[in-house]
């Protein structure tokens, strides 16, 4: 790190390239932290767990047994032996609260704008906005079934919407502005599960069904936009030089050429004439005003399309905001690209995940791994290639979410054993104690007998 | 309080980022353009060299410029990206001379992740196209219409994510690009697409390669008819076509900096980072690329671009050592080097490190920067004001006057130097030994005071006393004719130049003299109604010996007026105000403009325009000097004629851009100056100071002065010891052996006069030195050197050792008196309460220093504090620490001397990557951070909860565009108590680019007035290519941007002074205040610096 540093200001190296190296360095060194805890209050599964946005400082976990805490992760409560933080919740809302929700809490999410705010949803069929300073509940929407997940937009600056998710079919769009449900939102034919505003556009909602889709949705118009399909990839997408210029020569008089070319790159589908033309299609849909006119027909046509065997348990934008990964109860992890809206294929190494809960996926700022909770494990994958990067290994039981801090590199993992764990960049140093003549630690003995 | 600061660049930036030559001013004029970060300059190619013709500031940090020829114009576009995703497309204006914006738009997108490896931006050869590269896996296109307008962006996916570097093919049917990028796998390749403009994709292009040189990392595109693209790497260089694949190996090198010799593409300069210039060849038969040759020309310093001029002239840009402008020549010279350096072009950057320090005792500040990289490593020694190296003194007491006189009037050389005395005139003569003997001109009269001499026409010299002019001839030095005052009329000022003579006698009497072949004529006289003060007639017109003006300078009215000569007819008059009586007036002629100084008994300067024909005075303007009377004379240091302004603060007048220039001078107290050009002291000035007359010659015209010491190796630490008047250094030195390049490290002991290496302490291997200060402990009297050092290992990411080594100056010699392991890199130091303070890795740690039994000394650690993810930059005041964290911005420490400990007070919860700190007052600390924005904190000591007392406010935020490697307190100027600038409390800052600013905070009332000056100045004063200043100086980063508060854009506040006065009085108008007042109030600031 000194020689980064020392390239740095010598600007050997770019300020933005070493950021992202050290970054980069941290998250590839996490591990169950040797100085940080977190102390759960929770009596039930972690559900949800989220650092805010504007100062990374205070993480929210939502659980089971119904209770929602925020903790400062920045400052410790107290330490022990001097040396391991102890983060206490500041404070806990659970069921003996007025308002608190009567059963488990799915989903706990910070107000993007500012810590003042935050929302959990319920099991309880219940949508509660809190007042962080209060502990209050300042408005609850009530939904149809039980609350999986609520998203909001981090980027929106015109509208402050809660996507939620529920057992029912329809997606509904709480405003905290009005109080009321604004849209829903129809497609899906199963509940929903995970939910996902994009990255780009704040109008840009994503929602993963039990169904097994993933609907893309621009919530200023009516109907899905877009319904993502497994088996559409994006191999050929680019044709040779020689076919592309043939091809121009006749618009219409395609076909012979493009299958002579989708046969030599031996894609592994049945119809990939069809499988082509819509692809190329839907490219141009995302561009321009051609969108709006092809919107109706586009959705129904596409409307059985899977992105998973079985539900769509997670989602997750990429922060770049080009891709999307998702996780099913087939125990696949699928990365898709946003723009074209294919599946990348990119191969996922083995996996199992938890066929039945929603599962909170954290990715790194720079798109480069994603954190998926395996069963009692947490997987990084290398976004790009599917190859496992780490696996980490500390919680006893199934494990519901993960949540990266991206300002500190900094892991935080919820489990149905009731834990909240912390991985942090490995800092060797801090398991050292210098001879500060404060004593007092059982380690401090054991170095100056040889360090003298 | 600091909250209200004022940012001002002292030293430009002078890091060489891109250049490029073209036809940018006219069709037929070969241009230079050079991107130095933030600013451009554009050059003319004359036959004699560079001829500097704009160098203006972009509002963006410069991330590529092209030149480029829409279809059908005769003339070059120059197409500018910034770093914030701006871009323009600039045209020279040629009847103005400035830039006019063709184009400006915002590239940025909400997706996409910014490139890692810079970005690229690339103009199609055949002017279809813009390609941008400035978010991984997005290829953005900028399109031409057929009337070379630029019309909508679009994006267009490139699969390839880790992209290298993207270039334009030649001659290709359709715009194509080529692509050099890395794989999962760490392997390299390129691959071509064609770009579909009509479909807004790509179509997979001619040809591809892989499996490339490892260390590929520079994409050529060879012009047709060739065609193709050189790809360099580390070990090999191939040439790929869709035809044709060549490879030669070469020594392993990085070479980042290209530049085309030929049209037609088959020679191009390549440059290594060792600085190494080759010549790589492409030979060919006809259209068929046979192979490639590259040969080894010479070294330069290690280049950043390299731009092909003409006839062999290559520009060097260099953003670790000096910008070079070389020559090829076609044979070797002795050492085999084909390289010829015509001239070097000063390069502070990258500054390091530095220190302020007062070498000559004076009160003045000098910067003593670690810059260059290297073997281009040096030490800059900056200071402010122009500086006279003094050559000769003798002690001589009561000098009143002082002139040099040739021998004949055809002499190159001054041969005497008359002194004049209060009753007496001496003549002092060079003679066979270079040195300075007194002597005799037989037809001067001595035993009076000398008013003034000069050298006549016609091998004449003419010596004015009170009683008397005298003719006298320079070559048998004997009395030719004489003048006599009226009686009861003494002579009281008196002024000549080669023919004429003007004096003024008591009464009002001006008397006009002309000068003929032994003769003395009196051609005028008139009487004036008040006595005059100060006259002069320096030709400023076309003859060098005649003037048609006389400037005469009034007591009792306090005017200054321009009579007419030989007629002696009153022109203009001028009346100054106040009661100070004017003491000096020259006329004067500064870049073709003709000015009227006149200077006044209290210090104060006027300067007017003056209009040669008519006369005519305009464009009043008043400066502060100094407090005492002021001499004016002129002089001339290669070939520009500057003014001298003697007084308690000297200084010189000079002129740059059609704008006057005040530039202090190292000298205390000058009571008179004249130019003493003798053949052994060549361009010198006689100076009379008090109580000595000394000789010394005067450096480069310039307000900023900088010595170079070069050191062949990289400095990167620097500390000043006023004990033992040493600098140290830690530095480190590559070695090339024959298998593999090592770095060695040293801490070295400079003298802080010769700069001299006098001692030399090298590190062990692997241990770099990170941290110098010069420092003292209670309970014992030495001053020690504290380093603070790492042992960087390869294996490990993060070092887990160093040292503390403490070094006492002991004969001019290092000596290690204590050392001590750490469990980490050292990355700063600190003297805090008599102990040392240091940052290691994670931890806050002090050190006291401890005496053991057997008498000698070590450090103890006392106590710490954990809590940061890297304490790199550390800032101590009384009992407060402050800590600048890699990513966590500022945290504030307390030292509790009770209880031994250090605690964390408040800090600050930002995301901020921090690259410098300081403490700006018990309150205020003020840091700089990774994306090149400064920022203050405050404490809230007063605030009502812990929550917010545990905070640090942020107060002030401003996106200064640079990379800050360190804040110091200090001050480049002599504090003048009697100025406002005096009581303004400085830091001084450092820059990768080499800027050296200046953070000055500023009383409130000022700030609210600048502040409303600036506003309006933003109004005025357009951004080059349409860009915003507002934009420019919001505060950004990867989470947000915020408009700048609480910080003041200096630069532009002073460009205030280049307006034209048309546009003053506009802004005057707008702030309700006098243009004379605002030009008062921003001169008073550039004072800062």
């Amino acid at each position: 790190m000194w020689k980064a540093v020392k390239d740095r200001e010598a600007g050997f190296l770019l300020p933005s390239s070493f950021a992202t190296r050290i970054r980069s360095h941290r998250v590839a060194s996490l591990d169950l932290s040797n100085h940080k805890e977190i102390v759960s209050p929770h009596n039930g599964a972690i559900n949800s767990l989220q650092v805010d946005l504007t100062e990374a400082r205070y993480l929210l976990s939502g659980s089971s047994d119904g209770s929602a805490a925020v903790y400062d992760i920045q400052h410790a409560t107290d330490y022990e032996r001097g040396l391991i933080a102890k983060h206490k919740s500041l404070f806990v809302v659970d069921k003996q609260h007025n308002h608190g929700h009567r059963y488990a809490i799915s989903t706990a999410i910070w107000y993007p704008v500012d810590t003042g705010l935050f929302i959990t949803g319920s099991f309880d069929h219940y949508i509660k906005v809190w007042d962080t300073n209060t502990t209050q509940v300042v408005m609850d929407f009530k939904m149809p079934g039980k609350v999986y997940r609520t998203a909001m937009s981090s980027i929106a600056t015109t509208h402050m919407l809660i996507a939620a998710g529920s057992t029912d079919v329809q997606v509904r769009l709480c405003d905290i502005a009005s109080g009321a449900f604004t849209h829903t939102l129809s497609g899906h034919r199963d509940g929903v599960m995970s939910l996902e505003w994009s990255t780009s556009s704040e109008w840009i909602l994503v929602t993963g069904g039990c169904d097994g889709a993933i609907r893309f949705w621009d919530i200023r118009r009516a109907g899905c936009f877009r319904v993502l399909d497994q088996s559409r990839s994006q191999l050929g997408r680019r044709p040779p030089l020689a076919e592309s210029t043939s091809k121009k020569g006749s618009v219409t008089g395609q076909s012979s050429s493009v299958k002579s070319m989708v046969s030599q790159r031996r894609i592994p589908l049945g119809n990939e004439m069809k499988q082509l033309r819509a692809h190329r299609k839907s490219q141009n849909l995302t561009r321009g005003p051609v969108v709006q006119r092809l919107h109706p027909g586009l959705s129904s046509s596409h409307n059985r399309a899977t992105a998973h065997y079985g539900a769509v348990t997670g989602l997750r934008a990429t922060g770049d905001g080009m891709y999307l990964l998702s996780s099913g109860s087939d125990s696949r992890l699928r990365l898709w690209d946003v723009d074209s809206g294919c599946n990348t294929l990119v191969n996922f190494e083995a996996m199992r995940l938890q066929p039945t809960k929603a599962l909170q996926l954290a990715v790194t700022q720079d798109s480069s791994l994603v954190f998926v909770p395996c069963l009692a494990t947490v997987k990084a994958y290398d976004v790009r290639s599917g190859m496992t990067f780490r696996t980490f290994r500390g919680h006893y039981e199934l494990v519901n979410c993960c949540c990266l801090s991206s300002q500190d590199q900094e892991l935080y993992t919820g489990s149905n054993d009731r834990q909240i764990l912390v991985w942090s960049p490995a800092s060797p140093v801090i398991a050292e104690v210098e001879e500060d003549g404060k004593g007092g630690w059982d380690s401090v003995a054991d170095q100056d007998n040889w360090s003298d | 309080m600091s909250v209200w600061n004022y940012v001002v660049t002292a030293h430009k930036p002078t890091n060489v980022t891109h250049s490029c030559v073209g036809n940018f001013t006219s069709p037929q004029e070969l241009n230079l353009i050079i991107a130095k970060c933030t600013r451009i300059e554009i050059h003319l190619l004359t036959p004699h060299g560079l001829q500097p013709m704009l160098d203006v500031p972009i509002y963006g940090r410069i991330a590529t410029l092209e030149l480029f020829r829409p279809h059908g114009e005769p003339q070059d576009f120059l197409f500018i990206a910034t770093e914030r995703y701006k871009f323009c497309v600039l045209q020279w204006d040629a009847e103005t001379s400035e830039l006019i914006t063709r184009a400006m738009g915002d590239v940025s997108d909400r997706i996409g992740r910014p490139t890692d490896n810079g970005q690229i931006g690339i103009i199609d050869p055949d002017c279809r196209l813009i390609g941008l590269h400035l978010y991984d896996g997005l290829f953005k296109v900028i399109p031409f219409d057929n009337k070379g307008q630029l019309k909508e962006a679009f994006n267009i996916r490139l699969e390839e994510l880790q992209v290298l570097d993207i270039k334009f093919l030649y001659g290709c049917a359709k715009p194509t690009i080529v692509v050099l990028y890395q794989d999962n796998k760490d392997a390299r390749h390129v691959k071509t697409y064609e770009v579909a403009l009509k479909d807004k994709d790509f179509v997979e292009g001619p040809w591809a390669q892989n499996n490339l040189d490892n260390g590929a990392g520079l994409l050529i595109p060879v012009p047709m008819p060739l065609g193709g693209v050189i790809i360099i790497g580390e070990e090999t260089i191939v040439y790929c076509s869709a035809t044709a694949f060549k490879a030669i190996p070469i020594r392993p090198s990085i070479i980042r900096a290209y530049g085309r010799v030929d049209v037609d593409g088959s020679r191009y300069l390549l440059s290594d980072n060792a600085g190494l210039l080759h010549l790589l060849v492409i030979t060919h038969e006809r259209e068929r690329v046979t192979g490639l040759k590259i040969e080894h020309l010479g070294e330069t310093s290690v280049a950043s671009t390299i731009s092909y001029l003409d006839n062999a002239v290559v520009y060097v840009g260099s953003s670790y050592g000096d910008s070079q402008l070389i020559k090829l020549n076609l044979q070797p010279d002795a050492k085999g080097s084909y390289v010829e350096v015509l001239e070097r072009y000063v390069n502070l950057g990258p500054i390091v490190d530095f220190c302020v320090v007062d070498l000559e005792r004076q009160g003045q500040g000098q910067v003593v920067t670690c810059s260059g990289a290297y073997k281009d490593g040096s030490l800059r020694v900056v200071r402010n004001g122009i500086g006279i190296n003094e050559q000769a003194s003798v002690e001589l007491q009561g000098i009143k006057g002082l002139w040099s006189l040739r021998s004949s009037t055809n002499d190159p050389y001054d041969t005497f130097l008359v002194v004049s005395f209060i009753s007496e005139t001496r003549i002092l003569a060079m003679n066979m030994d270079d040195e300075l003997e007194e002597t005799e001109i037989e037809g001067f009269y001595a035993q009076a005071q000398t008013l003034f001499c000069h050298n006549a026409m016609h091998d004449q010299l003419v010596q004015v006393t009170a009683n008397s002019v005298r003719l006298v001839s320079s070559t048998s030095r004997d009395l030719l004719d004489q003048w006599n005052a009226p009686s009861g009329f003494s002579v009281n000022v008196a002024t000549a130049n080669a023919s004429q003579v003007l004096l003024a006698t008591g009464g009002g009497h001006l008397v006009y003299i002309e000068i003929g072949n032994g003769k003395l004529v009196e051609a005028k006289h008139i009487q004036l109604e008040y006595e005059i003060s100060c006259l002069d007639i320096n030709p400023i017109g076309e003859n060098s010996n005649y003037s048609s003006l006389a400037a005469v300078g009034m007591w009792t009215d306090i005017s200054v007026r321009i009579f007419s000569l030989p007629s002696l007819e009153l022109l203009t008059k001028e009346n100054l105000g106040g009661e100070i009586i004017p003491r000096s007036v020259l006329l004067c002629t500064f870049e073709g403009v003709s000015y009227l100084l006149c200077a006044l008994g209290d210090g104060h300067l006027f300067n007017f325009l003056l209009n040669t024909s008519t006369g005519e005075l305009s464009n009043r303007k008043k400066v502060s000097l100094g407090t005492q009377p002021i001499t004016l004379r002129t002089f001339s240091s290669k070939d520009t004629t500057h003014v001298f302004a003697a007084s308690d603060r000297p200084t010189v007048i000079y002129s740059s851009n059609k704008k006057l220039l005040y530039s202090n001078v190292n000298l205390k107290e000058v009571s008179h100056i004249c130019p003493f050009n003798s053949a052994a002291f060549p361009d010198s000035l006689a100076i009379a100071k008090e109580g000595e007359l000394s000789i010394g010659a005067i450096d480069d015209i310039q307000k900023l002065h900088i010595r170079t010491i070069p050191l062949g190796e990289h400095a990167r630490r620097i500390c000043h010891q006023e004990q033992s008047r040493t600098f140290a250094v830690c530095s480190l030195k590559n070695c090339q052996t024959s298998t593999e390049e090592t770095e060695m490290h040293f801490v070295r002991l400079l003298d802080d006069q010769s700069f001299e290496f006098i001692s030399t302490y090298p590190l062990d291997t692997y241990e770099y030195g990170c941290s110098i200060i010069s420092c003292s402990f209670s309970d014992d009297n030495n001053v020690y050197y504290c380093v603070g050092t790492a042992y960087v290992l390869p294996e490990e990411n993060e070092p887990s050792k160093g040292r503390i080594l403490v070094f006492l100056v002991e004969d001019g010699k290092l000596q290690l008196i204590a050392e001590k392991e750490t469990k980490g890199a050292v990355y700063s130091l600190n003297a805090f309460n008599g102990k040392l303070l240091a940052a290691i890795n994670q931890k806050i740690q002090l050190y006291k220093w401890m005496l053991r039994d057997d008498g000698s000394r070590e450090l103890q650690s006392e106590c710490g504090h954990h809590g940061h993810i890297l304490a790199l930059y550390v800032q101590t005041r009384g009992d407060f620490i402050i800590v600048g964290d890699l990513m966590k911005s500022i945290s504030l420490l307390l030292y509790k001397h009770e209880e031994g400990a250090i605690e964390e007070l408040a800090r600050d919860y930002n995301a901020n990557w921090m690259t410098a700190v300081e403490i700006l007052d018990d309150d205020i600390y003020l840091g700089a951070e990774n994306n090149f924005n400064l920022f203050t904190v405050r404490k809230n000591s007063d605030a009502a909860t812990d929550e917010e007392r545990g905070r640090l406010e942020v107060v002030g935020e401003y996106h200064l565009g640079e990379f800050v490697n360190r804040f110091r307190h200090g001050s480049l100027v002599m504090r003048l108590p009697d100025s406002e600038a005096g009581h303004i409390p400085t830091v001084i800052f450092g820059t990768v680019n080499g800027v050296i600013g200046i953070v000055a905070s500023l009383p409130h009332d000022q700030y609210v007035f600048l502040e409303k000056l600036q506003s309006n100045l933003v109004k005025v004063i357009k951004g080059v290519g349409g860009l915003s200043h507002e934009q420019w100086r919001s505060f950004n980063n990867e989470k947000k941007t915020v408009d700048a508060r609480n910080f003041l854009d200096g630069d532009l506040i002073e460009s205030f002074l280049d307006l034209s006065r048309s546009r003053m009085e506009e802004i005057s108008k707008a702030m309700g205040v006098s243009v004379e007042e605002l030009c008062k109030r921003v001169e008073e600031l550039t004072r800062l610096h």
